[in-house]
């Protein structure tokens, strides 16, 4: 049996990818539990923090997703981490301050429009650690895109929020019963109270993660955002 | 940019945006159909096509004013109306209000460039750095370099080059308003403009600016120059550019990878309002835009150290890879605001950070290189005047053919921590022309 903590919920489309760290002697790293038969969950009713007993079983995944293990038996609920604590394992685990050492090889820009990609056969892995200077989200359109500063200086514009909680967050607080003005209402949050909550936060910190190959391209997307957004945020805008 | 004025035009940026992300023969759709639905954009795609619209029309806010709308023509065409009525501008129905859409152009009307006076043979260069003799040549495509003899610096360079330039347009230092000088080797004070407005004999009321960017000081110049004069503070500005970086990266304190390839070189222009006496054949400036590419931060940093040297941190790939990916889009951007197409530019003074990469730029933009003019090939990269330099070379090659014959330019260049910044001259206008002013 393999102990995993949850440390990342990500939308994709309609499902979900799950990533946990693992200990291995003194290193922890990361792992994403996949079906036999898809790289995501339809259904996946934990929560990041939990620690769960799994089997997982070795699992030759295209390259750059090399964290990838079949999860061969169901999950059992062990134990739940609080979120402070969640950020000191992943901050032991792959983490790295600059673009070329994120995934260990050269990030494209792109050359028709926005976004960062690596070529599938290049990165060493597919997801991050990394600790930011300064972020921002924006809606644009009906698409959730962070922009920030890495420790290094470099600025990473345009990518796609995947982190399901935050997605979460933003799509409650457009609910229509929410009243008038709530677009308005929303990106006066993102532009100012945000800034507070989660950039002074003492256990602020992210992942950054690289897509399935995609007509070629790994594109560049934001994982995981902590601290995590907390319900009652809402009834402050 | 011009100003959008009618749907047609609004329709030609958004179809020419949409085929960049959805490939150059894609079918325009019906505007009400959901173009996420349809598999014709995914959601990468629908970003990117609208941040290259926010930028193309100035509607910075397009992606805001898209929320809880449907992904279609339809929608981004209801949010330019809305856009237009929050903000209603008489001369523009975009927020992109240049002073050339109010019609305030700002003329070059005499230019000049001088290199440092002592051609070195880029494998001298090569020696005096301990570099394999050949490696400037064979890497960087360097042949020589333009070196300041011993009475030159950049006060005596660019003071040459604005007299010169002051000369060729017939006009008098006193009828300057403002020196705008910029260079990224004057470390000293008084400050470069100061100095060259005390050499000039300009008069006392005629302002001196300094202004920042390495090598795209050029640009950030011309922009403030065109500002000044569209505002009507100012009827004539020199504008000049002088760098002498042989005596900053000296063999014993900068790598030669680095430091071999500059030289040392000036350029001055002098601008006007068509009020100002503007000679009958000038190219009138037209927008600017800027814009910095933070993600390439780490590819050059450049500072002091404690013994007295620089530090250079130098990721020759990293830089080459940026220099071409962002001159290529700043071209592809620049056609896209002033609707030129780049086969029929009389030339593009671009930065040339080495030969090699105007090479590569050339081919990436499927243009021939004789477009581009001869600088890093002979004096070396030159900092802020290669891009000057360069300009002088078309607007020199200009003179004396027939107006009708004369393409537009575009000027664009790239500097430390990248910043990209770009001049689109605009198309030829039939009001200008009448004027006896090519564009």
């Amino acid at each position: 049996m393999t102990k995993l903590l949850i440390t990342e919920i990500t939308r994709m489309g309609p499902a979900f990818c799950v990533i946990g760290l693992q200990r291995e002697k003194d290193k922890i790293r990361s792992v994403r539990p996949v079906t036999a038969g898809a790289n995501s969950w339809l259904h996946f009713p934990y929560q990041r923090g939990d620690v769960l007993q799994c089997e997982l079983a070795p699992f030759s995944g295209a390259k750059p997703h090399i964290e990838d293990r079949v999860s061969t038996c169901g999950f059992q609920k062990e134990a739940t981490v609080p979120e402070p604590e969640i950020v000191t394992f992943l901050r032991k685990a792959e983490i790295a301050g600059s673009l070329p050492d994120l995934f260990g090889c050269v990030l494209h820009e792109n050359k028709r429009g926005s976004g960062l990609h690596a070529l599938p056969l290049e990165p060493k892995r597919s997801i991050c650690g990394t600790e930011t200077k300064n972020l921002r989200l924006e809606l644009c359109a009906n698409e959730l895109r962070a922009t920030l500063v890495l420790s290094s200086g470099e600025v990473l514009r345009d990518l796609p929020v995947v982190d399901r909680d935050w997605r979460d967050f933003i799509g409650a607080a457009l609910v229509e019963g929410r009243g008038a003005n709530r677009i308005a209402r929303l990106e006066r949050f993102l532009n100012s109270q945000f800034h507070y909550k989660v950039l002074s936060c003492p256990h602020h910190f992210i992942r950054l993660g690289l897509t399935r190959p995609y007509h070629d391209l790994c594109w560049l997307m934001l994982d995981t955002l902590f601290p995590l957004p907390k319900h009652e945020w809402l009834e402050e805008f | 940019m011009a100003p959008l004025t009618d749907e047609n035009r609004w329709r030609r940026v958004v179809e020419e945006c949409f085929r960049r992300e959805a490939g150059a023969h894609s079918a325009i759709l019906d505007p009400a159909q959901d173009l996420i639905e349809t598999g014709v954009l995914d959601s990468m795609g629908w970003v990117s096509f609208l941040r290259a619209l926010e930028s193309a029309t100035g509607l910075n806010e397009l992606g805001a004013l898209l929320v809880e709308r449907r992904p279609s023509f339809e929608s981004i065409f209801q949010a330019f109306k809305a856009a237009q009525i929050a903000s209603p501008s008489p001369e523009t129905d975009l927020p992109r209000a240049s002073h050339f859409a109010r019609g305030t152009a700002v003329f070059i009307v005499s230019s000049s460039a001088v290199v440092g006076s002592r051609r070195i043979p880029s494998e001298e260069v090569d020696r005096a750095f301990g570099m394999p003799p050949g490696k400037l040549r064979s890497r960087a495509g360097i042949e020589s370099l333009a070196y300041a003899a011993e009475d030159e610096n950049e006060l005596t360079l660019g003071a040459r080059a604005a007299q010169q330039a002051l000369h060729f347009a017939e006009c008098g230092v006193p009828e300057l308003d403002w020196i705008i000088a910029t260079s990224e080797t004057h470390r000293v004070y008084p400050s470069l403009a100061a100095q060259l407005h005390s050499q000039l004999l300009a008069r006392e009321n005629c302002g001196a600016l300094d202004v920042g960017g390495a090598c795209l000081g050029l640009v950030n110049a011309l922009a403030v120059a065109q500002g000044l004069i569209a505002s009507g503070q100012a009827q004539t500005i020199a504008v000049i550019t002088s760098d002498v970086h042989s005596r900053t990266f000296k063999p014993s304190q900068v790598a030669g990878e680095f430091a071999g390839l500059f030289g040392d070189g000036a350029s001055a222009f002098l601008l006007r309002t068509k009020n100002g006496a503007a000679p009958q054949q000038a190219y009138a400036l037209g927008e600017f835009f800027f814009g910095c590419a933070g993600q390439y931060a780490g590819a050059i940093r450049v500072a002091d150290a404690p013994n007295g040297n620089l530090e250079v941190h130098f990721d020759g790939e990293a830089l080459s890879r940026a220099a071409i990916t962002r001159l290529e889009k700043v071209v592809r951007e620049i056609e896209l605001r002033s609707g030129i197409d780049r086969s029929s530019l009389q030339g593009l003074a671009t930065h040339q950070p080495n030969p090699r990469l105007v090479t590569i730029l050339a081919k990436q933009c499927s243009l021939p290189e004789e477009k581009f003019p001869i600088v890093a090939k002979s004096f070396g990269n030159l900092g802020s005047s290669t891009c000057g330099v360069a300009l002088d070379a078309l607007l020199r090659s200009a003179q004396g053919q027939m107006a009708k014959q004369l393409g537009p330019l575009f000027i664009a260049s790239l500097g430390p921590g990248l910043l990209s910044v770009e001049d689109g001259s605009p198309p030829r206008s039939s009001s200008h022309r009448s004027q006896g002013c090519d564009l």
